[in-house]
């Protein structure tokens, strides 16, 4: 099969290009084996490579398709416009599907696993209420990810009896009776003002002075944080594990999946795939995986540990995934592109900040706020060559492994450079940070150096060469 | 007694499994002397594998069937499993792994046999430090002399030959304040801060006993120390033991110097703990780092429990007030516990930490170790005869060093270019402390070590270590000289638990020491391109 052969128009020329948080642009657009190209015409924007970084794989299997069924967000109001699904679901199946899942929330595609072509899903918890509702198209959608006689697992981010009792409410899981091919594993995941006092505990204990070794101790353990960072990394862990070494396909979600859920998908991504841990692959899965994929940004970095006045939607989830991001980066020093000071920026700019991205609290919402033509994106600043020297890991070497973090209690430690980033002059540690950069930078100038008058050298023997030839 | 009585069984089949750290090997097991040695089979690496056998601290053994089990619990917290074919051949050498590991002897223990290609014996050990600092302080004042009075240890045995007193203090003195310190350690010079003038003492507890006795000599010595600093100098006594316990030491012949004995001296009270709380502390907190499965709040729980980190914290502050009232303040200081060879050695080494930079370079910190700890007196026989898996009987045993040690890395992580050595080299002396080939840590003073002729018999472990091809793994790559002095927080917050320690042999160390690898890259590299930059050619 060639490439050309699937390729029906390689070029089209006048495409408009309208995405969220940047600017319309208009240019070429050129469609080759694995990417899709916008050539801009106008100066100050540059090439735009690979829209939807999922459409790599779709372009191999052709299990997949791009659905447009909410592209007016009529059917998923936290959706993004496209999502991916599974071929052999039509938009019809889709609508229905939405209807049985929280939020509309319908089981979509986060994650290809290209080894063994395995796929993490994820999706709102299924509306079975008291009376065991059902739904065929939903049972159809998931069980089109399973390959022929192979089984599937659905981890439910609540424990068995939270999920239960979400029935009275209307909510429920998935029963056995009609997904005899999936099995559901339980790993409860704290969620709402739970993380959010755990929080508070947290940034209280590190402002005290406490002076006393066994207060100190004490007050970690009991604001529960590194054990809710044990759970949300074991729990992606586990996702990761039934991925790549059982071979099997999982669909994640806890009640409104729009949490606990996310921090599930991007955290097994960052166990399974290289990319997410390059500087560009991260990016991009922090817009899949928590702006497009609906999470409330608005509403959960509403407020942060300090704040006075009562709590409502507010919870730490985005923050608990840098910490477990961080928490891997740590133990794998050499694997990832950036440093701990880019996942420092991105906590700051989810609560605050002077750029777009992170306002609103889904695709929708943005749109009708119209961000894309009033504000900046933070990307398109942090991307830039200056910002982005200060972002980069020195010690990064590429590696195509899949990484195992370790949630051994004893392995995961407080993120001082956020918790206890103002009680102390980070100073010294700063200053080994400049020299180790200065001393790269330096190397690469000598390097440079050493080619050039290498290149002499090289030319002055052939002069030489030449002139002793008669 | 011979070696060979010992041993019952010269060898076995076995296979030795490692843990996360190496790949299982398989061959034949052979106990001597003094090793445990794997002779690999044909199809394994050649390199033979040695285990000495006295950094052994716990054996287990098991067996079942036609095959036993022997667990191996080391000194430096390493686990190891044998699985050894027959039964009787596990016994037996299990038997003798325990009776060889646990030999008391000093002159027949393995630095006194182990001759290495490269190193020639008498190495290293000429540097003798009390003299070499001595010219150090004489170049900056000359308030303080060198006296030999201790020349046959006979006024104190626990002390080296020469000490550094005060020039206005003769001998005699010296020798009746002796008889007045526990131990005859009378208050000797440890350390002389030339940019305020002040200095740094340590000796052991005064004996005034019930009667509260004085002696007129110790009070002269005292006098001569002020006198001889910054003028104006007040001084401070840091007792390491907490007031309630001084005054209990009076009933049994030591006690506290008299204030209105010492005028011009005020007496701070900063307890530090010693001994057999400090031994168990070590044991739970191994303990709580060796289990992968339990819950983060227990974890937590066990980490508050043990109080490792406080008994840090503890002695990081009181080096830092000592260090603080030398330089801020311009006191001098005098620090003693009761027997003043702990907790004394503790604070008067970290104190010169904090604030000399020479003691910041690798040869300046192997001088610190060598002056103020190994001929300073520190029992390493008595303290480091069992590490935190041993199950016999404690009875002196105490992890003082080991705290020094993990004081030195919480001011290294706090300071990451004020160290010219990284923490391969804090790890590096707390094996040796507990087991070594080296005869370095042998015995108990300086005395023992010239009984047992140490220094003519071994070779020294900084002869071992300064080698070429050691230093990247002991140096710190990102090194820059530091003139000031560094004030560590110690706040709790700040005080970490050393993962590379206490966590080393549980997390696979890989990307840590990937790391450190490229980072020495990174600046060699640099080095490497900078020399060979070809020079313009006429």
């Amino acid at each position: 099969m060639e490439f050309a052969e699937l390729i029906k128009t390689p070029r089209v020329d006048n495409v408009v290009l309208h995405r969220p948080f940047y600017p319309a642009v208009e240019g070429t657009l050129c469609l080759t084996g694995h990417h899709l190209i916008l050539s801009s015409r106008q100066d100050n924007t540059e090439e735009l490579w690979l829209l939807h970084s999922n459409i790599d794989a779709i372009d191999k299997t052709s299990e997949w398709r791009l659905s447009y069924v909410n592209k007016e967000f009529a059917v998923c109001p936290s959706y993004p416009p496209i999502v991916i699904v599974p071929k052999s679901i039509d938009d019809e199946a889709l609508r229905k599907v939405a209807m049985f899942r929280h939020g509309g929330r319908f089981p979509v595609l986060s994650y290809y696993h290209k080894k063994n072509g395995m796929v993490i899903m994820r999706s709102g918890q299924p509306l079975t209420g008291t009376n065991g509702r059902r739904c065929k198209e939903d049972e159809k959608l998931i069980n089109a990810t399973l390959r022929a006689g192979k089984r599937g697992y659905i981890i439910d981010t609540r424990s068995l009896n939270v999920a239960q009792q979400a029935r009275a409410k209307g909510g429920g899981f998935e029963q056995e009776a009609h997904y005899p091919q999936w099995r559901r594993i339980h790993k409860s995941i704290e969620r709402y003002h739970i993380l959010q006092e755990s929080l508070i505990k947290l940034v209280e204990a590190c402002n005290e002075q406490a002076h006393n070794m066994d207060r100190w101790l004490s007050k970690l353990e009991a604001s529960n944080w590194l054990t809710h960072i044990k759970e949300i990394l074991t729990t992606a862990c586990l996702a990761a594990q039934c991925i790549d070494r059982e071979g099997a396909s999982i669909l994640i979600h806890g009640t409104e999946g729009i949490d606990s859920t996310l921090q599930v998908t991007s955290l097994a991504q960052i166990i399974l795939e290289p990319r997410s841990r390059t500087i560009r692959g991260f990016e991009a899965l922090i817009e899949r995986e928590w702006l497009q994929a609906g999470h409330p940004f608005q509403q959960r970095c509403a407020q942060s540990a300090y704040c006075n006045s009562k709590q409502k939607w507010e919870a730490p989830v985005f923050l608990l995934f840098l910490d477990c991001v961080w928490q891997i980066l740590r133990q794998f020093p050499c694997s990832f592109e950036f440093n701990e000071r880019f996942l420092t920026m991105l906590f700051e700019h989810a609560y605050a900040s002077q750029f777009g991205t992170f306002l609103g609290n889904n695709e929708s919402e943005r749109c009708k706020l119209k961000l894309q033509q009033k504000t900046m994106s933070l990307w398109s600043w942090v991307n830039r060559p200056s910002e982005l020297s200060k972002l980069t890991n020195p010690l990064f070497e590429a590696n195509n492994l899949v990484i195992w973090p370790s949630v051994a209690p004893q392995s995961l430690q407080l993120w001082e450079g956020i918790f206890l980033r103002w009680n102390r002059t980070s100073k010294y540690l700063d200053e080994a940070y400049e020299e180790m950069v200065n001393i790269i930078e330096y190397n690469k100038e000598l390097q440079a150096k050493v080619n050039i008058l290498r290149r002499q050298l090289a030319e002055l023997e052939t002069e030489d060469g030449m002139q002793e030839s008669p | 007694m011979e070696f060979s009585e010992l041993i019952r069984t010269g060898r076995a089949q076995a296979q030795l499994l490692r843990g996360p750290e190496a790949p299982p090997l398989r061959g034949t097991l052979c106990v001597t002397g003094h090793h445990l040695l794997l002779s690999p089979g044909p199809q394994s690496t050649p390199d033979l594998w040695l285990l000495l056998l006295r950094s052994v601290d716990s054996i287990e053994k098991r067996v079942a069937g036609d095959s036993g089990t022997i667990t191996l619990r080391c000194k430096d917290l390493r686990v190891l499993q044998l699985e050894i074919e027959g039964v009787e051949a596990t016994l037996d050498i299990a038997r003798s792994i325990e009776a060889l590991s646990s030999l008391e002897s000093v002159i027949t223990s393995f630095p006194f046999f182990y001759r290495p290609k490269g190193l020639r014996l008498g190495d290293s050990w000429h540097f003798l430090p009390p003299e070499r600092y001595y010219k150090r302080v004489a170049r900056e004042t000359d308030a303080w002399r060198l006296s030999e009075v201790n020349e046959d240890f006979g006024l104190c045995p626990s002390y080296p030959r020469a000490v550094i007193v005060p020039r206005a203090v003769d001998d005699d003195v010296l020798a009746r304040s002796a008889r007045f310190r526990q131990g005859g350690r009378f208050p000797v010079l440890s350390y002389s801060h030339a940019p305020s003038g002040t200095v740094l003492l340590r000796s052991s507890q005064p004996l005034t006993g019930p009667q509260k006795r004085r002696c007129a000599e110790d009070e002269e010595l005292l006098r001569a120390v002020l006198a001889g600093a910054r003028p104006g100098a007040r001084g401070f006594i840091l007792d390491t033991r907490s007031a309630q316990a001084a005054k209990q030491a009076r009933m049994t012949g030591g006690g506290t110097e008299a204030k209105a004995a010492y005028p011009g001296w005020k007496r701070l009270h900063r307890p530090l703990e010693r001994g057999r709380p400090l031994q168990e502390s070590f044991v739970r907190l191994v303990e709580a780092c060796g289990d992968p499965e339990q819950s983060m709040d227990r974890w937590l729980s066990r980490l508050e429990g043990c109080r490792w980190l406080a008994h840090v914290k503890e002695a990081l502050s009181t080096a830092c007030l000592a260090a603080q009232a030398m330089e801020r303040e311009g006191a001098c200081i005098l620090v003693h516990g009761a027997e003043g060879t702990d907790s004394t050695l503790l604070v008067t080494s970290l104190a010169q930490l904090i604030l000399d930079p020479m003691s910041r370079t690798i040869a300046g910190f192997q001088e610190l170790i060598e002056r103020e700890w190994i001929q300073a007196g520190h029992p390493f026989q008595l303290r480091c005869a069992h590490s935190a898996f041993s199950q016999a009987r404690p009875k002196h045993e105490a992890p003082t060093f080991l705290l020094f040690l993990d004081c030195v890395w919480q001011l290294g992580r706090q300071f990451p270019l004020s160290l010219e050595f990284g923490e391969g080299l804090l790890l590096a002396l707390f094996e040796h402390a507990y087991a070594s080939p080296f005869g370095t840590f042998l015995c108990n003073s300086e005395k023992e070590r010239c009984l047992c002729e140490v220094r003519t018999r071994t070779h020294s472990l900084w002869s071992g270590l300064n080698q070429p091809k050691e230093q990247r793994k002991l140096r710190n790559p990102l090194y820059v000289l530091n003139p000031l002095a560094i004030w560590p927080s110690v706040e709790p917050q700040s005080l970490r638990l050393w993962q590379g320690l206490f966590l080393r042999w549980t997390h696979p160390p890989e990307p840590a020491e990937v790391a450190w690898e490229k980072v020495w890259q990174i600046v060699t590299g640099r080095e490497e391109t900078e020399g060979s930059q070809p020079t313009a050619s006429a």
